[in-house]
């Protein structure tokens, strides 16, 4: 009850900052102009560019909201001394770092669901058939679904899961600059783990063993990124339910490990 | 009478990352608060206060030594519902409404929906803050109103135990005078205060009992009566020839606190060493201007023990 009345009130504070509009309106903008880049392709690419696009803007507003929010969640409240008068109260550390994470996680999951509504009635949109010789009736329900993009929406969903996580971490211990330059670097070197997964069976030892390091040490981000095999047919993944819920364990159990670390520093830290 | 708070030889210690530099913010301090009193805990800017505070809260690690509060060690959780904290220079998340902060922090005491509602309303009412401010956003109040917000979150609780870090300070005439009556009226209640300031004057006036800390270290403690005591006799003499060689005669006699204009102001206990001042200025034909009796005040007990320390 504690974590959820602190994840409340940091979901409010979280959305009154304006950084994370800025982003939020970069997104939306990007799958608003997403039939604007259709036009500009061959009409057979142009789902495939419409699809790529949308999933791209959620991913990248994802990506940067979810740092900028949560890279200041802790640090702000100990530079600005308001975490004296809540640790001051009947608040255990770990309910203070939870409720941060959940605060932060549910303002992320809120722009990405809005993002992917958006993407969704788009391509909806995108999909109507429109001629002067239909009814207005006959034209908006002409369109078609794209239900498997909600696969995509659902994978960059625990892909934040896990960055949010990684942040709060960093936030127990760093300042937001540092902060975001790691949760940023580790998210790309993350992002690259089927290089990370080569480099695991280089003949040379040192590159052997720093790619095992980097690969089983750090999130693997990339296994979040299913659009190639969402919008080309040919890259189709052997059996999706399953390696999306191995995905998902995967960014939970990663996640949960992260926030034990985070509770573990911060119940150390002086404030 | 119970204690409120105990604390036996509190040591807090800072090391820089290379251990090379050590600063002892709080050197084993003994001390104990009563229940039901209003405590003033005083020293100067740095002198350890909020350090001593926020160890008391949990909110610091104490290097070495221990304290309870109302019976439990610090920092521990299940006492913390029965005590409350105003920080100094109180920030509050500036977006929220004063009713909202207040809601917010009493759902940290876990205090259920309707209950919540009845204590909002008592805690903003006892600190004044005019009704219409209640939902309108911090971020436009005035230092007062953000100060009555202050003290109305540590009361939201109800708590037994409240600790008060500068709650008066920056605040006009009139504000600073309705919070000092407000925290005057927390005894009342049967409320224990720990309260940190440095407006010596509101100590004097609420406060049963106070402590000195200067460096860290505890200089004295004691009541007010027994701090201030020692009244004393001011004597203003002047005279042309005083600050030549008559001075050196008088400065024996007694010290000489105030000079200038050719007056001087002396101060002195006993009889004998009044009528020896007058004789010696008379001697050289100086005159007698006022003897006033004097009584100490808080200021000046604390100006002269942190001095001492100093060596000043």
């Amino acid at each position: 009850m504690i974590a959820w009345a602190i994840a409340r009130q940091t979901v409010n504070e979280a959305l009154r900052r304006r950084i994370m509009w800025v982003f939020l309106i970069s997104g939306v903008a990007l799958i608003f102009l997403m039939p604007l880049f259709g036009y500009l392709t061959a009409p057979k690419d142009s789902q495939t560019v419409l699809r790529a696009l949308g999933l791209a803007a959620i991913l990248l507003a994802g990506l940067f909201i979810t740092i900028v929010t949560c890279i200041y969640l802790i640090p702000v409240e100990i530079e600005r001394r308001t975490i004296y008068t809540v640790l001051s109260k009947p608040v255990q550390r770990y309910e203070f770092v939870l409720g941060k994470f959940l605060g932060g996680f549910i303002t992320v999951a809120i722009n990405i669901l809005f993002m992917g509504v958006l993407f969704i009635f788009m391509l909806y949109l995108q999909s109507l058939k429109v001629g002067l010789d239909r009814g207005f009736f006959a034209c908006i329900t002409s369109g078609t679904f794209a239900p498997e993009m909600i696969r995509g929406i659902f994978m960059t969903f625990f892909q934040m899961l896990l960055l949010a996580a990684l942040t709060i971490f960093f936030s127990t211990f760093t300042t937001p600059i540092v902060n975001f330059f790691l949760s940023f670097g580790i998210f790309m070197v993350g992002n690259l783990s089927s290089v990370t997964d080569s480099l695991t069976t280089n003949s040379n030892w040192l590159v052997r063993g720093t790619g095992t390091v980097i690969h089983y040490l750090l999130p693997n981000f990339g296994n979040f990124n299913i659009q190639n095999a969402l919008i080309h047919p040919v890259a189709e993944i052997s059996n999706p339910n399953e390696y999306m819920r191995n995905n998902i364990v995967y960014a939970l159990i990663y996640s949960a490990v992260l926030l034990i670390l985070a509770i573990i520093v911060f119940d150390r830290r002086e404030v | 009478m119970a204690a409120a708070i105990e604390i036996q030889g509190l040591t807090k210690e800072y090391i820089d990352i290379w251990r090379k530099q050590r600063v002892e913010a709080v050197k084993n301090l003994n001390l104990t608060v009563e229940e039901g009193e209003i405590f003033g805990f005083l020293g100067r800017n740095g002198a350890g206060k909020t350090t001593t505070i926020k160890m008391l809260l949990g909110l610091l690690f104490p290097t070495a030594g221990d304290a309870t509060i109302l019976g439990k060690p610090m920092g521990d959780n299940s006492v913390k519902s029965q005590v409350s904290y105003l920080p100094e220079e109180t920030y509050f998340y500036d977006s929220m409404t004063a009713w909202d902060l207040l809601d917010f922090y009493a759902r940290l005491f876990k205090i259920p929906g309707g209950e919540r509602e009845r204590r909002i309303r008592i805690s903003l009412e006892k600190v004044r803050l005019q009704p219409e401010a209640w939902k309108r956003n911090i971020r436009g109040y005035s230092k007062g109103m953000r100060q009555r917000t202050g003290i109305a979150q540590a009361l939201i609780n109800d708590p037994k135990l409240l600790f008060l870090d500068e709650p008066t300070s920056g605040l006009d005439p009139i504000a600073h005078a309705e919070l000092r009556d407000i925290v005057a009226s927390l005894r009342g209640e049967g409320k224990t205060v720990f309260l940190s300031s440095h407006q010596l004057a509101d100590v004097e006036l609420i406060c049963t009992r106070v402590a000195i800390i200067h460096n860290g270290k505890l200089l004295v403690s004691g009541t007010i009566k027994e701090l201030t005591a020692g009244d004393v006799t001011e004597i203003t003499v002047q005279g042309e020839k005083l600050t030549n060689g008559v001075l050196p005669k008088l400065e024996a006699i007694a010290p000489v606190v105030r000079q200038g204009n050719g007056t001087l102001q002396l101060r002195a206990n006993e009889t004998e060493k009044i009528t020896a001042i007058i004789d010696t200025v008379r001697g050289a034909k100086g005159e007698v201007l006022s003897i006033v009796p004097h009584r100490r005040t808080l200021e000046e007990v604390f100006v002269e023990t942190v001095q001492k320390e100093e060596g000043v």
